[in-house]
């Protein structure tokens, strides 16, 4: 069987489940859904050191597994300023140019800046940076994005943290259609079979974080994850049926017993 | 010397390097990013890079984030 790999900026990746690595209640448990979920790819954020809480430091911890690259996020940042310089630090400390540029000022419902985040992706494509923005489930802003060389786009299924699932599924549908780079589904989902209806739309990967991390069993959890997006993208690959608006009958419909009645 | 470092006053008793800065609060270098007045300093310059009075220095770490 042809290994079903995707790449994004280069890099590739046979997993396609991406995991984020807030709200876990500690170390031990993220790092035992990391490994459960089977995924290359972790986000992490920057904070300020804080020598009281040095366990926080998650850069030993995650360095130690193999086969899983880090992907810093630019959280806290309010406007495209502040996520560029995010970005530079975090590449100071992954060694590598992938990031995930997000912009969401707004606590109450953490929604994307669309206008900041186009010109931040802007200035990281300049510096070379593999540019993965969380968007708006927006298709004419996703082809913008693409078009100035963001690697990916990774619109919302609905707001962080609020697990009500795809949501946007219509306007994802018109991306995944319209798009010539990988779409991947972050935020939103809170169980395996959204992940999995997200793969069967098309979409290449999804991002999860307090779905798993906010589950009574995180790394039980991080596997079903994996089996959901597993599922997902092989029944993508074997090509789901069409729908149709009227029933097509799957048995023979000859009229054998009704006869024998009128006899 | 008197430094902000992270945004706490901080008074810097070392030869004035990054590095020397770094050692002095125990951050391990290869886990910290760097900014000092809002520019973000590569590692390969913290031993070159001399502080100055009233410098603010902020120091970054991974944590967790989605």
């Amino acid at each position: 069987m042809v290994k079903d790999i995707f790449e994004i900026g280069g890099e590739e990746f046979g997993s396609r489940l991406f995991l984020g690595t807030g709200k876990f209640s500690d170390t031990k448990t993220m790092v035992e859904a990391v490994k459960a979920s089977g995924t290359e790819l972790v986000t992490v954020a920057l904070r300020r050191f804080n020598r009281e809480q040095a366990e926080d430091d998650l850069y030993g911890p995650l360095s130690e597994l193999k086969n899983v690259r880090l992907m810093p996020n630019t959280s806290g940042a309010m406007n495209a300023k502040e996520a560029v310089r995010a970005a530079m630090l975090g590449r100071e400390l992954s060694k590598s140019p992938i990031v995930k540029l997000e912009i969401h000022p707004n606590p109450h419902h953490l929604l994307p800046d669309p206008i900041e985040t186009y010109e931040a992706a802007i200035e990281l494509v300049k510096q070379d940076f593999i540019v993965l923005p969380y968007i708006p489930a927006d298709p004419v802003l996703a082809k913008r994005l693409e078009e100035i060389g963001c690697a990916a786009v990774m619109p919302l299924g609905a707001a962080i943290g609020t697990g009500k699932g795809l949501s946007t599924a219509g306007m994802i549908k018109i991306i995944i259609r319209d798009a010539d780079i990988p779409v991947v589904v972050d935020a939103g989902l809170r169980a395996p079979s959204e992940a999995a209806r997200a793969l069967e739309m098309g979409c290449d990967a999804v991002l999860v974080n307090s779905a798993i991390a906010a589950a009574e069993n995180p790394a039980a959890m991080a596997a079903a994850f994996k089996t959901g997006t597993e599922t997902g993208r092989a029944a993508y690959l074997a090509g789901l049926m069409p729908t149709s608006e009227v029933a097509l009958a799957s048995s023979p419909l000859t009229n054998f017993l009704s006869k024998t009645d009128s006899e | 010397m008197k430094l902000t470092v992270n945004g706490e006053p901080h008074q810097h008793a070392g030869d004035g390097s990054i590095a020397a800065l770094l050692e002095e609060l125990g951050t391990k270098k290869e886990h910290t990013a760097l900014m000092l007045n809002g520019d973000v300093v590569p590692s390969k310059d913290w031993k070159t890079t001399a502080l100055v009075e009233n410098d603010e220095v902020e120091m970054l770490v991974f944590v967790g984030g989605g």
